[in-house]
This record gives C-alpha cells, sequence and structure tokens, in this order.
C-alpha cells in the first residue's frame, strides 16, 4: 500500500529522530513512510526548517502528513515552516515523542485517513504502560 | 437504536509469542478493520484492541489466555478476525 498517512519526526538530535523512525517502522511495518528530520547544521543539537522541509516531502504520499516534534523550539521550527501553509494536508500534532510516533504508525499502516493518525499520537498522552 | 450486546471470546496466544511490538501491532491492525468496539483482556486488565499503547501495556506473554469482546454490528465477524489472528502470530 502506497497512499499511507506519512509520518514526519523532528528532534534536536539526528541519531533521536533515526532511532525512533526505525522503532516505529520496525513495529507498524515498512509500508508506512516514518522519516526522520533530525539536528542542526553540521550535525549539531537542533532543528532544521530545511531538513523538516525535505522529511516532509519524503513522507507525503498524497494522503496527509503527521508531525511530530520533541521539544521547545522544534515545534517554533515547525510551526515556521508551516506558516500560511495551513491547509490541513500536513498536520502537527501535540503528543508524547515516542509513544505518539508508534501509535500514529500503526494507525496508517491500517490505512486511515490523516485525522485517525493524528488522533492516534495525541491520544498516546493519556496513555498508560503498565 | 437497540443495542447490541455485547459477544466476547477466549484465545490462547501461542507458545513463545508475546503480544508485543510486531505481534501487537499485527493485532492492532485487524481490529482496525472494524467499526465495533472491542476489547482484549488479560490478567484481570483491560485494553482497547484498537490502541496500539494500550494492547502493548498488557505485556502479554505466550500461552496466555486472552478474552476477546466485541460490541457493535460487526462483532461477530471482528471477533471472528481477531481470534485467528492470535491464533496465527508468529515472533
Amino acid at each position: 500500500m502506497s497512499n499511507l498517512v506519512g509520518i514526519v519526526l523532528v528532534s534536536h538530535s539526528l541519531e533521536l529522530a533515526r532511532g525512533l523512525a526505525d522503532l516505529a517502522s520496525q513495529v507498524a511495518g515498512a509500508d508506512v513512510r516514518v522519516e526522520p528530520a533530525g539536528g542542526g547544521p553540521g550535525g549539531s543539537l537542533g532543528t532544521s526548517g530545511d531538513a523538516v522541509r525535505e522529511a516532509i516531502a519524503r513522507a507525503d504520499r498524497g494522503q496527509g502528513v503527521v508531525v511530530l516534534a520533541d521539544l521547545g523550539s522544534s515545534i517554533l521550527t515547525v510551526r515556521h515552516l508551516l506558516e500560511g501553509k495551513a491547509n490541513g494536508h500536513i498536520r502537527l500534532v501535540d503528543a508524547p515523542f515516542v509513544e505518539g510516533a508508534v501509535a500514529a504508525a500503526v494507525v496508517s499502516s491500517a490505512g486511515l485517513p490523516l485525522e485517525d493518525v493524528a488522533k492516534a499520537a495525541e491520544d498516546a498522552r493519556g496513555a498508560s504502560k503498565f | 437504536m437497540p443495542a447490541v450486546p455485547a459477544s466476547s471470546e477466549s484465545v490462547v496466544l501461542p507458545e513463545g509469542v508475546a503480544l508485543h511490538a510486531r505481534p501487537a501491532a499485527t493485532f492492532v491492525k485487524t481490529a482496525l478493520r472494524f467499526r465495533s468496539r472491542l476489547t482484549v483482556g488479560s490478567d484481570g486488565k483491560v485494553a482497547d484492541a484498537k490502541s496500539i499503547l494500550a494492547v502493548l501495556a498488557l505485556g502479554a506473554g505466550g500461552g496466555t489466555v486472552l478474552r476477546l469482546s466485541a460490541e457493535g454490528e460487526d462483532a461477530p465477524a471482528a471477533l471472528e478476525a481477531l481470534a485467528s489472528c492470535v491464533s496465527g502470530l508468529v515472533e
């Protein structure tokens, strides 16, 4: 299935974004595009609007993209990028990074629409671990 | 609308297959195909069968009895699909 909702993971750390993308893909299966956008210029800790833009382009298969960000300024980077193009197709969600990414990837892998994938990520906030 | 009574069924997780990561995702993906409210219970805990995080939190190990419940218009088909999914799970 190629027309699944994409997921973009924005982190201050490239390793964190890549590791979480790997985890979410391993759980949900390889059909879902889970794209990392981590780190600042030259591998420093930070976030880069260009990296986020490229990750969104890679994740977008036409059904929309859910974007999760780790902390503080990574949210600002995404918001800045999406400013003026809030058509609802690219959705920044307020969700816990790890749990939200895994929940969103699994719901996307079942072929559900953007609205359901975004809700799965946001609902992850209330989930107990045990 | 008349209330549809919940139906349920018990299935055993295959030996050596825990309901974690990929097996849990396979289970949840099956549940997401249905409209009914679906739950899975194990060891006194009950989880929404459509939530990967809730299913992972059950921590069900191989050989565990899972209690599947369904409530809604497609409940019989959902129960059948989930039971068959559980029996066929592999690591």
